[in-house]
């Protein structure tokens, strides 16, 4: 296959994306049973924060890898005009790193496509509440479906049906919505989005799937714990308020929405856990802060050695050159 | 409903291809054979011990062999039975074939099925809510008593 300049440098990101991400995804899966035990001994934010990274990481380290090293290499060694024939293993990883995008894309476009919907739907018929405590008004929907949810990504609405706002006593609704309110804190919805923009390390496999749904899990947990910050009290009224809500059913929920029950998260250990007062006081979160903040500095310091080193983006390109075949 | 299940059963029995359901005899041989791996005729007849004859034994090895559930090989003249299939493999394909049944079946019995599974999900739910509600009211009665002077 002939192509021109930036035909072959469009080729040569897709390539070296797929090739470099599956690398770094098969590694990442190898250490998936290790995360979910380490997971499981530390405070649940930490542990979704940890769960949420490694899912991540293939993506992130292909796309430095991608603009940090592949293209300023290509622009600076390659010669311009004319053009080279692309080998077909080239040809073919650049095949499936675009269909990996493409899968992602559309994940993402379906799901931003039905939330935006869900929320418009709900908007119309809905009015808005200020409730005491809460930042951002909350939409009142006059329905009897069990609706408690956060919806939206840039700025996340939170929808209440008439029929769970009748029936939670007032330090029920409380609680539940102090737990909607750490989901908006911890932008969870956006994380979700970066979920789904993230690919899979082959297209149509879903490789990943244990370390989203327990990241879903934590996050529960962790917006349970903020949500009554170890006050035996609070962990009464959010516990009976789930239950309540699980009675009255199956509410509707976009993919891009965290909603009081219905997210498959079990119920049971919830519920338990609440009651047992198994979540901390206070998850310390200056300390993740500053593990976060250390490890995008050491990215950091990484990246810029790795540009800076002498050679480094010339034999990038020499190895752009093999790929090209 | 078990009325319905057992009339299932004599269908999965006579369908052609599907797994048949064990007599007493036929089940309790199986379990000889799951315990011991092989064995001989005389083996199974000692292991039973119901003093039934050897012949009757012989005859319903020779049945579950002819339904494909044992193996046989001849050592001097005697067979040596060994089950086919695992007791868990055996319970997995009996289980599917009887779902696979009712989901194959006319539209009525696969209804029926499916909302039986579902009133038994529901059932199962609303008990575990139930106990969940329970034990929410034994923990508020215990801390209210803690926190009473």
């Amino acid at each position: 296959m002939i192509a021109g300049f930036y035909g072959r440098l469009a080729c040569l990101c897709l390539a070296s994306f797929f090739l470099v991400h599956t690398a770094v995804g098969g590694v990442v899966l190898l250490f998936v049973p290790a995360a979910l035990r380490r997971a499981k001994t530390m405070g649940a934010r930490a542990a979704a924060g940890l769960l949420f990274s490694l899912r991540l990481l293939p993506f992130v380290v292909a796309s430095f890898v991608v603009a940090g090293l592949c293209v300023p290499s290509y622009l600076s060694f390659e010669p311009r005009g004319g053009t080279e024939p692309l080998g077909a293993v080239c040809v073919i990883a650049a095949a499936l790193g675009l269909l990996l995008w493409a899968l992602a894309g559309t994940r993402v476009a379906a799901a931003l496509a039905s939330t935006i919907a869900f929320g418009r739907r709900l908007a119309k018929g809905g009015r808005e509440l200020q409730i005491s405590g809460q930042a951002a008004p909350v939409v009142i929907v006059d329905a009897q479906v069990p609706l408690l949810a956060l919806s939206g990504v840039v700025r996340p609405t939170l929808f209440l049906s008439r029929g769970v706002f009748e029936s939670l006593a007032p330090e029920e609704l409380e609680a539940a919505l102090r737990h909607e309110a750490a989901h908006r804190n911890s932008r969870d919805n956006l994380k979700r989005l970066a979920l789904l923009l993230a690919p899979e390390i082959v297209p149509f496999a879903r490789c990943f799937t244990a370390l989203e749904n327990n990241w879903a899990r934590f996050g529960e947990w962790a917006a349970d714990d903020e949500a009554t910050r170890g006050d035996e009290q609070s962990a009464l009224w959010l516990a009976s308020a789930l239950v309540r809500v699980a009675r009255m059913g199956r509410g509707p929920k976009p993919e891009l929405a965290f909603s009081l029950t219905a997210c498959g998260c079990g119920l049971e250990a919830r519920v338990e856990r609440l009651l047992h007062n198994q979540s901390p006081r206070a998850e310390i979160r200056s300390g993740s802060d500053a593990a976060r903040k250390n490890g995008l500095l050491v990215a950091g310091a990484v990246m810029t050695a790795l540009l800076l080193m002498p050679g480094a983006l010339a034999f990038v390109h020499e190895l752009l050159e093999r790929l090209i075949g | 409903m078990l009325q319905f299940f057992k009339g299932r059963q004599s269908d999965a029995n006579a369908g052609a291809g599907r797994t048949a359901l064990l007599g007493r005899l036929e089940s309790a041989v199986m379990e000889i054979l799951w315990d011991k791996g092989e064995s001989r005729v005389q083996a199974v007849v000692d292991a039973l011990d119901r003093g039934l004859a050897y012949t009757t034994v012989m005859t319903t090895l020779d049945r579950l062999f002819k339904k494909g559930l044992l193996d046989r090989t001849k050592q001097n003249r005697a067979f040596i039975y060994r089950a086919k299939l695992s007791r868990v493999e055996w319970e997995r394909r009996r289980a599917s074939d009887l779902v696979g049944g009712y989901l194959t079946g006319p539209g009525q019995s696969r209804e029926l099925l499916l909302s039986c599974f579902l009133e038994a999900v529901g059932d199962h739910d609303a008990r575990l809510l139930d106990e969940m509600e329970k034990e929410i009211r034994r923990k508020r009665r215990e801390l209210s008593r803690r926190s009473a002077p």
